[in-house]
């Protein structure tokens, strides 16, 4: 992973790929091209086609009709292609009785390393992922945080041009997730292109140079997730309604009157306003008034998670 | 490197390496595969020798209805015979005898009904139908007992016997018989009243072929138990995402399943090692003198249970299925083959089926080379099947395995 050079060819390119299973269309045209040095973030419900997606930039299935090249190559037709590749799945991938370094030298085997490099290769993958002080402790006795990193490391080792993640920090804690985000940070700015998909909003907002929604096969949106926002909801903030407990039928009338909508957490209610925070208070106060007094109110700028919401009940055009 | 040879056997070797790092980590597997085989061996082994051999001991319930003076120096020589485990039952009624006979608490039981020495049958034999060879050996086991402890009896039932056809004797001959009866009585000379003298074949091996044929038979049963054990790696590497990682890079999974394949090859020779030191150590066969044969045997049945295993897994779609299938098969398989009851117990066209398992053809072939001193004449033909067996198996694999890309 030597940095990153002046030439910003394209790393992977997907152009116009369909796929069906069995008659029934999983990806329905979809347009992808990633950068060296560039984080994108693929979204979408499950069911979206990202497993499809993914599955076809792998070449473990060659698309029904347009093209995947990885470095300018079909992964599916040319096996040396996928030496440029490394997939991070959203399991730990790794044997669990080795230690961290035993799994790093044996994927750097597998992935072609050669005997010679192997030393340094393993060495590298390590303080890439910060990983060297746990270099010879078996994957089973690590802390999540550290089995993720190591994750990681195994899928880097041969230094790949292009980086998979699935769901890179799926159940670790706040501390893990930022030592995981930082490690993909740092791949980045070596030139590697990262690919990841993730149902965690915040990280794809805070991490990712670009997101892309995939629904139903397609790619309905994309760009960089700032300017998404900013397009999808203009000057408009949100307002988050914490209730003190479970309103009844009637209150949910009034507080769908208010232009509320529940949200998936609990005694949580949304709205977008652009008068922000002085909508808020007129707010707080008809809610009192009609005794749905709100724990708390907090007005915020909307983020990935209100586009996602948008984007995932089409109430967002492509 | 990646496409070149070299570079494929790196891969490999990293796969054998991978699973002989977590053998060696899991001590509990560890003792599995290399303890239980030589363990269990033993165990087979000693039951086997034991009812094949001169060292039968039938338990025996016995009940003397009569109480004379023969059938009362009958049961005590019964009782003392080293042969038998004769046990007189109370109180000494024949139903007491069938209940003990029924309830297994002995092996067959014999009711003394009238004296011995005297006309027609003294004797009832009871035996329970689902031990067919309990009755005969007791049958044997007590006239050899009338031999040896009564042959005054004999005489006295022969005399009678022979009355009506030579007609009564005379008083001279009576006195006769009866002296020669007495004498026997208080010097039995039990040579002379058998028909049978015995001779042992001299230069026979210390190893019984019963324990060759036992080697061989846990050898085949614990190869392909470990390698399923191995296999079933491959479902766990699904599980975790292993396959999905390997089958994005260069090499796909083709590596993964050779490597397995070799590393429990080598795993099934440790493991005949184990079992056949002990043979040679405990029975005295003789293993080592026949290595040249011996190993070439191991690797080909090694690689047969490796890549049925391997095989069998690759068929599965989840780790519950594989493991179902593979106890099925297994236990099958060893019943057929000969690993759990002597082929040579089966009716003749179960030993026909026989030929197709693995077990048949290993245990004969270690038979051929331990026991019989055959040559690779007798053995080649079964180097052939097992090697075929084992790389159709892997084969099956390896297409499998590529098929997971999809």
């Amino acid at each position: 992973m030597t940095p990153e050079p002046p030439s910003k060819a394209p790393i992977l390119t997907v152009g116009a790929a369909v796929h069906a299973y069995g008659g029934k269309p999983v990806l329905r045209g979809v347009d992808l091209t990633l950068r060296p040095g560039e984080i994108y973030a693929l979204l979408g419900p499950n069911g979206a086609g990202k497993t499809t997606l993914i599955r076809a930039i792998c070449g473990r299935i060659r698309p029904d009709g347009g093209e995947v090249l990885l470095n300018g190559h079909d992964p599916a037709r040319v096996p040396s292609a996928r030496a440029g590749l490394g997939l991070v799945p959203q399991e730990i991938a790794l044997y669990q009785n080795l230690t961290v370094a035993e799994n790093i030298e044996t994927f750097a085997a597998l992935a072609g390393t050669p005997r010679a490099a192997m030393a340094v290769a393993v060495r590298r993958a390590l303080e890439l992922t910060r990983t060297v002080d746990r270099a010879h402790v078996p994957v089973k006795h690590l802390s999540g945080g550290y089995q993720r990193r190591a994750n990681i490391a195994a899928a880097i080792v041969h230094e790949p041009s292009l980086l998979i993640l699935d769901e890179p920090t799926v159940g670790v804690d706040i501390d893990a997730r930022e030592a995981v985000d930082a490690v993909i940070r740092g791949l980045r700015d070596l030139g590697v292109a990262v690919l990841m998909t993730t149902h965690d909003l915040d990280q794809a907002g805070t991490l990712a140079d670009r997101v892309g929604f995939l629904r139903e096969g397609q790619m309905v949106l994309e760009g960089e997730p700032r300017t998404l926002v900013a397009q999808a909801f203009g000057n408009q903030m949100e307002i988050m309604v914490h209730l003190a407990e479970e309103v009844d039928t009637a209150g949910e009338i009034r507080l769908a009157g208010e232009g509320l909508e529940r949200t998936r957490r609990a005694h949580i209610w949304t709205r977008l306003d652009a008068d922000g925070y002085a909508a808020a208070g007129r707010l707080d106060k008809r809610l009192r008034k009609v005794g749905l007094t709100p724990r708390e109110i907090r007005v915020r700028e909307p983020s990935l998670a209100n586009l996602f919401t948008l984007v995932a009940e089409r109430k967002l055009a492509a | 490197m990646a496409g070149s040879g070299i570079g494929r056997v790196w891969m490999i070797a990293a796969m054998v390496r991978v699973m002989a790092l977590e053998l060696w980590r899991d001590r509990g597997a560890l003792i599995m595969t290399f303890l239980l085989p030589p363990l269990v061996f033993l165990i087979f082994s000693s039951v086997f020798a034991g009812t094949t051999g001169d060292n039968i001991q039938l338990k025996l319930a016995v009940a003397d209805l009569v109480r004379t003076t023969d059938s009362t120096r009958l049961t005590a020589a019964l009782v003392k015979s080293a042969d038998i485990r004769a046990e007189l039952v109370s109180p000494a009624t024949d139903n007491e005898v069938r209940r003990r006979v029924k309830s297994g608490q002995a092996d067959a039981g014999l009711v003394i009904r009238a004296d011995p020495a005297s006309i027609g049958k003294p004797f009832v034999i009871i035996a329970d139908p689902s031990r067919a060879v309990a009755a005969p050996l007791t049958q044997a086991r007590v006239q050899q007992t009338l031999s040896d402890a009564l042959p005054d009896v004999a005489l006295r039932r022969t005399v009678v016997q022979l009355t009506p056809a030579l007609g009564g004797p005379s008083d001279d001959q009576a006195e006769n018989a009866d002296t020669a009866a007495i004498l026997l009585r208080d010097t039995p000379k039990p040579d002379d009243v058998g028909y049978f003298d015995r001779e042992d074949v001299k230069d026979v091996k210390t190893g019984g072929g019963v324990i060759a044929y036992y080697a061989g038979a846990v050898m085949i049963l614990f190869a392909l138990f470990s390698a399923m054990q191995g296999a079933l790696g491959l479902m766990e590497e699904r599980r975790t995402g292993v396959a999905d990682r390997l089958l994005a890079g260069v090499a796909g999974m083709g590596p993964v399943v050779t490597g397995k394949f070799l590393f429990l090859v080598a795993q099934g020779l440790v493991q005949a090692l184990t079992i056949f030191a002990t043979a040679q150590l405990v029975y005295g066969v003789a293993v080592v003198q026949h290595a040249m044969l011996w190993l070439p045997t191991t690797l080909a049945a090694s690689a047969c249970a490796a890549g049925v295993a391997l095989g069998l897994v690759s068929l599965c779609r989840t780790r519950d299925q594989a493991q179902m299938l593979s106890t099925f098969v297994i236990l099958v398989l060893a019943a057929i083959g000969g690993s759990m009851v002597p082929r040579f117990l089966m009716p003749p066209w179960l030993q026909q089926v026989g030929w197709f398992t693995p077990h048949a053809w290993v245990i004969e072939a270690y038979q051929a080379i331990l026991w019989r001193d055959a040559g690779i004449e007798a053995v080649y033909k079964a180097w052939g099947v097992l090697v075929a067996a084992g790389l159709a198996g892997l084969g099956l694999s390896q297409v499998m395995a590529s098929r997971l890309r999809r």
